[in-house]
């Protein structure tokens, strides 16, 4: 069975693709990430325009995002003050996103440009989780961990406008929650990408935020900035393609059950190891894509 | 249907005893490409009169032309350790499908000059000057061609089209799943001894329907209402999707 799809304006497989959904939702529910940064090179593989793969990931990440963000509002474990924050930064960053996009669509580079966007950050993120995840392997079981200070750092107390955010325990300048939330959103829009696997270790090891908001506040900035990006993909780009967005849900909240129920059973070194491999050899792929020879020496395409 | 038998019927009785010529039509002058269209058969249908026996001397050509558009072709060149397009060639008002089908080979049939007014095979499409100035094919058109070649939005056949009783013929021509909306052309060239004794054409349109259909306008006439729309359904979906498998 073929669908068309109107936006991409290809036919597929839909079980093709409800089968992709399923196994990064399979991937993000074991490992608790979103899978974003998976799933837009799986869709370039399989054949996607890179614009509409970035565009409509987009869109598959507000809908993925909605159940978690709505079980951490009801836990409060959101730092929403914080939070505002991070979506304000987020929101200017999407914004300056699509017209970074924009302009590398124009001079017909976008490709190259996801591609080696997706080369970058997928190589630094698997090798620093991959380093991170051998050392917790290799260190001896009896060995303590130490202990994370939790304490606001001065350098960003000592910055304008600091203020108290209460259920974080912190004491900071809005400054350094806006300028992060400002790159993730750029991510948003450029990568199609949620930005959790860079905005949560930056919660935690930069902003110093608890443990406990930090899933819950970087989803909630997630599901607005992806959905403001996917609005500014569709107005400016047209490359939102919905039905690809819900084949693509439909596999991954089934997929996201079955992950988490085997995450269970697995130690988290060892995951994270998994995923680190995952991550890197994702990155190869794109990598020998830009780097090899062509088989063709032209790339033809419609004049926009 | 009944168009075209009263057209075949007129044109089979007409007065035969002039030069012979040749009519097309069109069984559906309409294809409709819906979610699960994957391509489309075209059946054309044509007659030959004036003449008995047209099957054993005349050949006949066939071209299906798609609507135009404008295409970039960008070489590959290596940049350091990777392949990056470089500077844009346009081809302007190119045809984004074309097809031709002939008796026999389309050189053995038509003399050049016809080959290139009538833009008969691939080499010959008018926007794409294969020899610009020169005696080499221009790298830039000819890495076009052949991109459209593979790609199967360009064509040449021999074969495809089949005489079914005394005059009248049938074109059977293919339209990929990924065929472009908008207007073909048809167009039948019958030819003797390599000299075009008659031509005809008829027009098509190829749509998007449907669900498709409405999704692709919205995007494209409405795109803030659109996005609108599109935020609106993820977060639904996603919703519901957390209320099923919530307790599970």
């Amino acid at each position: 069975m073929q669908i068309y799809l109107p936006i991409a304006e290809i036919t597929v497989d839909p079980f093709v693709i409800v089968f992709l959904g399923a196994a990064v939702g399979f991937l993000s529910g074991m490992f608790g990430v979103g899978g974003g940064f998976l799933m837009t090179p799986l869709l370039i593989f399989y054949g996607v325009p890179p614009a509409v793969a970035v565009g409509t990931e987009a869109s598959q990440i507000v809908a993925s995002s909605v159940s978690g963000v709505l079980a951490h509002l009801r836990r409060k474990t959101v730092d929403l003050h914080i939070g505002g924050y991070l979506v304000a930064g987020g929101a200017v960053g999407a914004v300056v996103g699509i017209f970074i996009f924009r302009y590398f669509r124009a001079i017909g580079q976008i490709e190259v440009f996801i591609s080696i966007a997706y080369v970058v950050f997928l190589g630094a993120i698997g090798l620093l989780m991959l380093m991170e995840s051998l050392r917790a392997l290799l260190r001896e079981p009896g060995a303590k961990r130490t202990r994370r200070k939790h304490r606001s750092a001065e350098w960003m107390a000592a910055m304008p406008f600091a203020m108290r955010f209460r259920r974080s325990g912190l004491y900071i300048s809005p400054i350094p929650p806006i300028v992060l939330g400002f790159l993730v959103g750029m991510l948003a829009s450029v990568m199609g990408v949620g930005g959790g696997f860079i905005m949560v270790p930056a919660m935690l090891y930069i902003l110093n935020m608890p443990t406990k908001v930090v899933v819950g506040t970087s989803l909630f900035q997630i599901i607005f900035v992806t959905a403001i990006a996917t609005m500014l993909h569709a107005a400016a780009n047209q490359t939102v393609d919905i039905l690809l967005a819900l084949m693509l849900l439909t596999g991954g909240v089934i997929g996201a059950q079955i992950g988490a129920r085997a995450g269970r059973r697995l130690k988290g070194e060892q995951l994270r190891a998994l995923l680190a491999l995952i991550v890197l050899a994702v990155c190869a792929r794109l990598f020998f894509d830009l780097a090899l020879p062509p088989d063709a020496l032209f790339i033809v395409g419609p004049a926009l | 249907m009944r168009t075209l038998l009263s057209i075949l019927t007129a044109m089979l009785f007409a007065v035969s005893a002039q030069a012979a010529d040749i009519a097309v039509a069109l069984t559906d002058d309409r294809v409709e490409v819906d979610a699960n269209f994957a391509g489309a058969d075209l059946t054309l249908f044509g007659a030959v009169t004036g003449v008995e026996n047209p099957a054993e001397v005349f050949d006949i050509i066939a071209v299906v032309t798609g609507p135009e558009g404008d295409f970039n072709v960008r070489p590959l060149e290596q940049r350091g350790i990777i392949w990056l397009p470089g500077e844009p060639w346009t081809v302007k008002n190119a045809p984004r499908f074309y097809a031709s089908s002939a008796t026999r080979p389309i050189s053995d049939i038509a003399p050049l000059p016809d080959q290139a007014q009538y833009q008969l095979g691939v080499d010959n499409i008018a926007a794409v000057d294969l020899y610009a100035d020169s005696d080499a094919p221009h790298p830039f058109n000819a890495a076009f061609l052949d991109a459209l070649e593979t790609g199967g939005q360009y064509q040449d056949r021999v074969g495809g089209i089949s005489f079914v009783k005394g005059a009248l013929f049938t074109i059977d021509a293919s339209l990929p799943a990924d065929t472009p909306v908008g207007d073909y052309g048809v167009a039948v060239y019958l030819y003797r001894d390599g000299v075009m004794v008659s031509r005809d054409s008829a027009e098509l349109r190829v749509n998007k329907v449907g669900l498709e259909r409405r999704i692709y306008d919205l995007a494209h006439q409405r795109p803030v209402l659109y996005g609108l729309l599109c935020v609106a359904v993820s977060l639904l979906a996603g919703w519901i999707a957390g209320l099923a498998f919530r307790k599970s």
